[in-house]
């Protein structure tokens, strides 16, 4: 049984009716933020994004940019195992598997794209990862390209570390093979 | 040859007098046009805290998005004209000039100065002063309902037919308050040349107060002021065209046929500006300023040149038309979209008896003074 | 004939039948691991294990045989238990390489956790048994002892499918783990079966290895035309690539797929493949390669020479037959091509290594035609001036061809097909990009189904013969590929 909240709205005085006032109220409303906003043009909180942006509150849990983790030995922690690639419900990651001659770990993404333009930031890719080896914790929103390529992320700019965040951390399926390889020190 | 030009000497100044008057009134006019599609967008920007277009730039100068109107100009020239398959061709390609061209030949009667002399000869400052100009400004923005109808009919989409519907219905509902609001305005002044009801507006009342329109009418004012925005199409009025829920009758045109609605739009802004300027702000008049220079109410006087009278009476009405306008987007984006009902209600049940009832008044109160 | 019940339905079995076969019968699924159908009983997985009534110990289904009365329950407690420890235990020494590995997706580990177990493990990750990672074991293969949980099917297929015998199971009890036999290497020419046979991760395939996921890829049945014995397979491809062509089981001819016929697919993203026309050897587009050849046919008019190839299906040979017969009205073609068939090494090969003999036979009862000893005469004598015919069949007649020099058109699908001397090539769809049917040597009728489309502008053979005939004689108004089938009449 869908409950019916009865809401009994004040009725309209005279002045209201006559709707002359409000309007006036309202527009001087508007027109103040526009002479403000004129003559004081630096106290817009509009920022001119992608020359200039706000920096994210610290504590905020935002998706922002994707990067790939490293290892302590600048490898990706990414074993191109697809599961990402699987979850993407906008399909904006490409990923080529290529294998290591010697590393223990085998496999690793020889090309890893993100097609911003595509990508909706729903982090699934994150919560995919059976490796923990790609964050949407950059602190930088993605977007305001002027052309295509400036929105595909591939490999390299993926893994561009920022600092404070790199700590290679110790979760992952195939860990082992990684901690094998890198004599323990993950 | 110079017989010709001696016998026909009188007639040649005015057609020369008329064409230079055209080309920069009009000249002006365009440009401002053009400028208002920008401050449309800048305008709403700033009430909202935003930035608005910054970026059309010429060799990396943007000068806050000055060039924008190019930009604009430029993109919607190199769209795809595209004509549906199974419109009406030739209404088609007509309806965007009925839309532009009865806007633009109202500019004809809208005096922008009182006169100048030039090498002796006195030049009208208004393209062309019709005895009834109020009545020739009537009947040819009626013709623009032309432009909106055969735009939607020709399309040949529901859509587009429907838009065109709501806007005949209500562009011919609000026709009759805004002639009926003019009714009193003309008693008041007695005359329907827009030139002698803006002099008729340089008499001062008691005294002091000039004897404005809305000094005179203010009650016919307001109900000008919403019939014609309503008029125009213009928000909260703006469910012809309803770009973002109900699409409007110009659904099916691109390129430069919609960039002629859209600038339509724009031009009836600013002549509607320059419509309340003229009939209700006194046009040219600058208060207490005569052909001679300022007479104050108490005696003082400040003898000026007549150029530069000239000048400051065009000055005062491109004042009063620039603050129109900008008034005109101001409301457009604070106040939110009537619904059909409402809009058609305001105009049969609220508008039309309240002008009928100002026309009352006016007479009443214009035969109780003429008593006295 | 003894009559069983499991869960509840009755069914009356031949002497001799496992409980597993009977289950499979009455549509009870049953998990397994070391089973195979046409393998030997081994019954070390466990996986199987059914309650009998009256039997002290719950059975092992694939290898109880049916006896009357016998009262099974596949899916009480006891089983489920039991089914939940065999995987515990399973998984006890089992990598988390899941990642990381090939066969995820369709993993019997991965599957059989999900539908019976779901137990979290009790033992942790560095107490697991370490054994040799990956290495490669043979040309196709790769071999990972950590993830093998020793169900022996890849020994039970080299010692029983390819009488081999390069596995063998090292040490013993939890010792124990797979590994070649000394001084053998895993070459057989079935050896990728042993990448599908094996349940888990423990063997992958060295081709396919890191190419794709499993569950990207898509697939089509379609008919290997590796040799005349016409296996049943399925192409797997995702996004117009192939990338593995695996066995369709059926009674008629396959089980496995040999090594051969699985690495087929590889010809069609080849860097050689032929997207254009070739005119000596400057590629052309199409269509002035065909009018270019079309005009060299004109010139020779009678005496030209259409040769059929048993490498093409049965509709491009009868355009092929049509071409000569009806538009350039010669009758010096040939679609006769003796062959001897049957199976080579008694598992799949066969000797033959043309796919359409047989079809080839069916083009010439309907239109007949000269024998390849005399078409191969008539050129030796120099009566021909320019021979038409497909790059393999070509091959057929190459002393005959080189002596005589006559002007070659040729249809190839990849560049390293054409003969040498060649003078125009013509390219056409491969059975991987367009539907042809094909008879195998016992005389089955068999069509390929295409996964993935042709290059741009390369069409299919019988079109471009259509597209020929224009250039070079009466047109064909062939509109599709049964259009060239008129007048063949199949078994």
């Amino acid at each position: 049984m869908i409950s019916v909240k009865k809401v009994n709205n004040r009725p309209l005085n005279l002045l209201e009716r006559i709707y002359l006032w409000e309007i006036a109220r309202g527009i001087s409303v508007t027109t103040r933020h526009f002479f403000v906003n004129l003559f004081f043009p630096k106290n817009i909180l509009t920022v001119p994004y992608p020359e200039k942006t706000i920096p994210l509150p610290g504590n905020a849990l935002f998706r922002t940019r994707h990067r790939l983790k490293i290892r302590s030995d600048g490898s990706p922690k990414c074993v191109a195992c697809f599961m990402c690639q699987t979850a993407c419900p906008a399909r904006c990651i490409r990923i080529e598997a290529a294998e290591y001659a010697e590393n223990t770990v085998e496999k690793y993404p020889a090309v890893f794209d993100i097609d911003l333009s595509r990508c909706v930031m729903c982090g699934m890719c994150v919560e995919a990862c059976p490796e923990d080896a790609i964050a949407m914790d950059t602190g930088e929103l993605p977007g305001g390209a002027l052309a295509r390529p400036g929105m595909k992320m591939t490999k390299e700019t993926l893994l561009r570390n920022i600092p404070g965040t790199g700590d290679p951390s110790a979760k992952g399926a195939a860990n082992r093979l990684a901690d094998e390889y890198s004599g323990g020190l993950e | 040859m110079m017989d010709f030009f001696a016998a026909n000497k009188d007639m040649l100044l005015f057609t020369g007098a008329a064409g230079v008057k055209l080309l920069a009134f009009l000249g002006a006019v365009m440009g401002f046009t053009a400028l208002m599609t920008l401050a449309e967008r800048k305008v709403s920007a700033l009430m909202q805290d935003r930035i608005g277009p910054n970026r059309a730039s010429v060799f990396g100068f943007a000068f806050n998005g000055l060039f924008q109107p190019i930009a604009d100009a430029i993109k919607m020239i190199l769209k795809e004209d595209f004509v549906p398959g199974r419109a009406e061709k030739l209404l088609f390609t007509l309806a965007p000039f009925f839309a532009l061209i009865p806007i633009l030949a109202l500019f004809a009667v809208i005096p922008f100065g009182d006169y100048v002399m030039v090498f002796g000869y006195r030049v009208n400052l208004q393209i062309a002063d019709l005895p009834l100009g109020l009545f020739f400004v009537l009947a040819i923005s009626g013709l623009a309902i032309y432009g909106v109808f055969l735009g939607g009919w020709a399309s040949k989409n529901n859509f587009a037919l429907l838009g065109a519907m709501r806007g005949a219905a209500q562009m011919i509902s609000y026709e009759v308050v805004l002639g009926l609001t003019l009714v009193g305005l003309m008693m008041c002044y007695g005359s329907a040349s827009l030139q002698d009801m803006v002099r008729a507006q340089g008499r001062l009342l008691f005294g002091f107060i000039p004897a404005w329109g809305v000094v005179c009418q203010p009650f016919a004012f307001v109900l000008f002021l919403v019939a014609a925005t309503a008029e125009n199409k213009r928000t909260p009025f703006d469910l012809v065209e309803g770009e973002s829920e109900i699409i409007g009758y110009f659904l099916e045109y691109s390129s430069m046929r919609f960039a002629a609605f859209m600038f339509a739009e724009f031009l009836e802004i600013v002549l509607i500006s320059m419509l309340l300027a003229t009939l209700f702000f006194g046009g040219w008049q600058v208060p207490y300023l005569y052909e001679t220079g300022f007479i104050f109410p108490g005696g003082a006087q400040l003898p000026l040149n007549h150029y530069l009278v000239t000048a400051m009476q065009a000055g005062s009405f491109a004042a009063k038309t620039v603050f129109f306008s900008w008034f005109s987007l101001v409301v457009r984006w604070t106040l939110p979209r009537f619904r059909f009902d409402q809009m058609m209600g305001l105009c049969w049940k609220a508008l039309l008896p309240l002008a009928l009832l100002n026309i009352l008044i006016t007479g009443a109160v214009m035969t109780i003074l003429g008593k006295l | 004939m003894p009559t069983i019940t499991i869960d509840g339905k009755s069914v009356e079995v031949e002497k001799g039948t496992t409980l597993l076969a009977a289950a499979q019968k009455l549509g009870v699924y049953i998990p397994r691991y070391c089973y195979h159908p046409k393998l030997s009983v081994s019954g070390n997985c466990r996986m199987c294990l059914v309650e009998v009534e009256k039997a002290p110990k719950l059975v092992t289904a694939c290898s109880t045989e049916a006896a009357e009365g016998m009262i099974v329950r596949t899916a009480s407690d006891k089983v489920k238990a039991a089914r939940r420890d065999v995987l515990e235990y399973l998984l006890i020494n089992h990598p988390l390489d899941c990642p990381i590995c090939d066969q995820a997706g369709e993993c019997g580990l991965q599957d059989y956790y999900m539908e019976y177990s779901l137990a979290r493990s009790r033992f942790k990750m560095a107490d697991k048994a370490r054994r040799q990672k990956r290495r490669a074991v043979g040309p196709h293969l790769v071999l990972d002892n950590e993830r093998c949980i020793l169900c022996t099917r890849c020994v039970r297929f080299c010692s029983e499918v390819t009488r081999t015998s390069e596995l063998e199971v090292m040490e013993r009890a939890d010792h124990s783990y797979i590994d070649l036999k000394e001084g053998k290497a895993l070459d057989n020419g079935y050896s990728l079966n042993i990448a599908d046979n094996c349940p888990v991760g423990a063997f992958t395939s060295r081709d396919f290895r890191f190419k794709q996921r499993v569950w990207f890829l898509k697939k089509t049945p379609t008919v290997c035309l590796g040799c005349a014995t016409g296996c049943l397979m399925e192409a797997h491809h995702n996004e117009n690539t192939i990338y593995r062509l695996m066995p369709s089981p059926n009674a008629e001819t396959n089980t496995w797929l040999c090594d051969h016929g699985r690495l087929t697919y590889k010809a069609v993203r080849a860097g050689d493949r032929l997207t254009k026309g070739v005119i000596k050897n400057g590629l052309i587009d199409l269509e002035p390669a065909l009018r270019e050849a079309g005009a060299r046919i004109d010139e020779a008019r009678g005496a030209v020479a259409v040769l059929g190839s048993p490498w093409l299906s049965v509709e491009d040979n009868a355009a092929l037959a049509r071409l000569a017969k009806d538009s350039v009205k010669t009758e010096n073609y040939c679609f006769d091509f003796a062959s001897e068939p049957g199976i080579k090494d008694g598992i799949l090969i066969n000797k033959d290594p043309a796919p359409n003999t047989s079809g080839t036979g069916l083009v010439k009862t309907a239109h007949g035609g000269l024998s390849l000893e005399e078409l191969s005469r008539r050129i030796a004598a120099g009566q021909i001036k320019v021979v038409l015919a497909e790059a393999r069949a070509a091959g057929l007649l190459k002393d005959t061809l080189k002596a005589a020099a006559p002007l070659l058109v040729i249809f190839a699908a990849n560049k390293g097909e054409i003969p040498a001397g060649t003078y125009a090539t013509l390219p056409y769809a491969s059975y991987f990009e367009t539907p042809g049917t094909f008879v195998n040597y016992q005389g089955l009728r068999r069509r390929t189904a295409p996964p993935v489309e042709a290059p741009e502008g390369v069409k299919p053979l019988w079109a471009v013969v259509n597209k020929l005939a224009a250039y070079s004689g009466a047109s064909l108004q062939l509109d599709s590929a049964e259009d060239a089938l008129k007048g063949i009449v199949f078994k």
